[in-house]
């Protein structure tokens, strides 16, 4: 995984995230909508045939005083949360 | 010629049923009994088993 | 969200799990899936050393039969592109079946032994030497470990009334696993997918639970099936902590 940032500014960010794809994206995506703070969320990836730009960037657009790389963070410690949490869930029921 | 190793729609292993399906089938078992009695439940690892026909006898005299 | 999640079994045994999961969200829940498929890795033979091969097909395509064997993967012992080697050597007239194959390490064998590989005549040799190297399906289909991975919503059924006494009952279709009434979970395959065998002469009303989704994961046998779900739920873990760690520089 390997980030670049691409723009930056108070409220906005884009951001490639090489190495990506939707598995992860899209998990990230949803973390970020449900995130305080966080006023839109999306990544946009384009198939490998189309030659341009083919890793995954992420767009996020916060609102107030959050800083849009914070709140990728906060997602993605959601993530990481989630994933626990389904591991233990899971374990407990195996 | 031989049996394909897996299915070619879904991926599961078909290659592992086929002896005891064609020994089964040959002693006039139902075909549609010995599958499912091997669990190959999908129609597209059925077919992979059913539409088989065994080629090395017929190629190799021709070696 | 509710991250508190509920796991409930349905079917299970080594290569097979059908269970239940409250709380999810669907992209939480299609992670899940994709990581099954493409990113937990699985041994598969990738190159092949032919010594001798007088059978009736050309070595390729006996590269490509042995790449698609199964084999019993150890994913604590190995590391993505590390290899094992594997050997086979058969004499005809015999079958070369991937339960003739010989591995260095008795951790990496075939899931299923009974696998023809190619039938040889009188006086025909198979002798090869084969390398097996752990990577994702993401690179080749023969390292995806679950096969036919998916899932689908929790419907759940409810009784709302008596279907009137002369109209003519037409199958209600589903698939999958329904929720009752009384909170219990049944297969479809029990009442044969048709619900008027189950509640003959009542009017069933169906709807999805939500964030309820049924698993249903088989393996091809180079890992359980309990440790495909838990290898795809780390793998997109250890993403989310690495990224949370670089962001946070």
């Amino acid at each position: 995984m390997e980030l670049r940032v691409i723009e930056k500014t108070d409220d906005e960010l884009r951001m490639e995230i090489a190495g990506e794809d939707h598995t992860f994206m899209n998990v990230l995506k949803g973390a970020l909508l449900e995130t305080a703070g966080v006023a839109a969320a999306t990544y946009d990836m384009n198939p490998e045939q189309s030659g341009g730009q083919t890793e995954p960037i992420l767009s996020v657009k916060t609102e107030g005083d959050v800083d849009p790389l914070d709140a990728v963070g906060d997602a993605a410690g959601r993530v990481r949360e989630l994933t626990d949490d389904f591991r233990t869930a899971f374990e407990s029921a195996a | 010629m031989m049996i394909p190793v897996r299915c070619f729609t879904c991926g599961n292993v078909v290659g592992e049923h086929w002896e005891e399906f064609k020994a089964r089938s040959a002693e006039g078992e139902d075909p549609a009994e010995v599958l499912d009695d091997l669990g190959v439940d999908r129609h597209c690892c059925r077919r992979m088993l059913v539409s088989h026909k065994d080629l090395v006898d017929v190629v190799s005299p021709y070696q | 969200m509710a991250s508190d999640f509920e796991v409930e079994f349905i079917e299970r045994d080594d290569r097979n799990a059908r269970f239940v999961v409250r709380g999810l969200t669907p992209a939480f829940a299609n992670g899940i899936r994709r990581a099954m498929i493409a990113d937990v890795p699985t041994m598969s033979i990738d190159t092949v050393r032919f010594v001798e091969n007088s059978s009736v097909m050309f070595d390729e395509m006996i590269g490509l039969r042995l790449g698609l064997v199964p084999l019993t993967t150890p994913l604590d012992d190995y590391e993505t592109g590390e290899t094992a080697t594997l050997a086979l050597d058969v004499e005809g007239p015999a079958t070369a079946y991937s339960g003739d194959l010989r591995s260095s390490d008795d951790l990496v064998q075939p899931a299923d032994e009974n696998i023809p590989i190619i039938e040889l005549k009188e006086g025909q040799r198979l002798e090869l030497e084969a390398d097996a190297v752990l990577d994702r399906g993401r690179e080749h289909a023969k390292h995806q470990g679950g096969v036919a991975v998916g899932y689908r919503h929790l419907q759940r059924v409810d009784v709302v009334g008596d279907a009137g006494e002369f109209d003519e009952q037409e199958s209600n279709i589903l698939r999958g696993v329904i929720e009752t009434e009384d909170d219990e979970l049944v297969l479809t395959d029990e009442f044969d997918n048709d619900l008027t065998e189950r509640y003959p002469g009542k009017e069933v009303e169906v709807h999805d639970v939500p964030g309820a989704f049924v698993f249903h994961v088989e393996t091809d046998g180079s890992v359980t099936a309990e440790e495909l779900v838990l290898r795809a739920a780390d793998s997109i873990g250890d993403r989310a902590a690495e990224l949370e760690e670089k962001v946070a520089v």
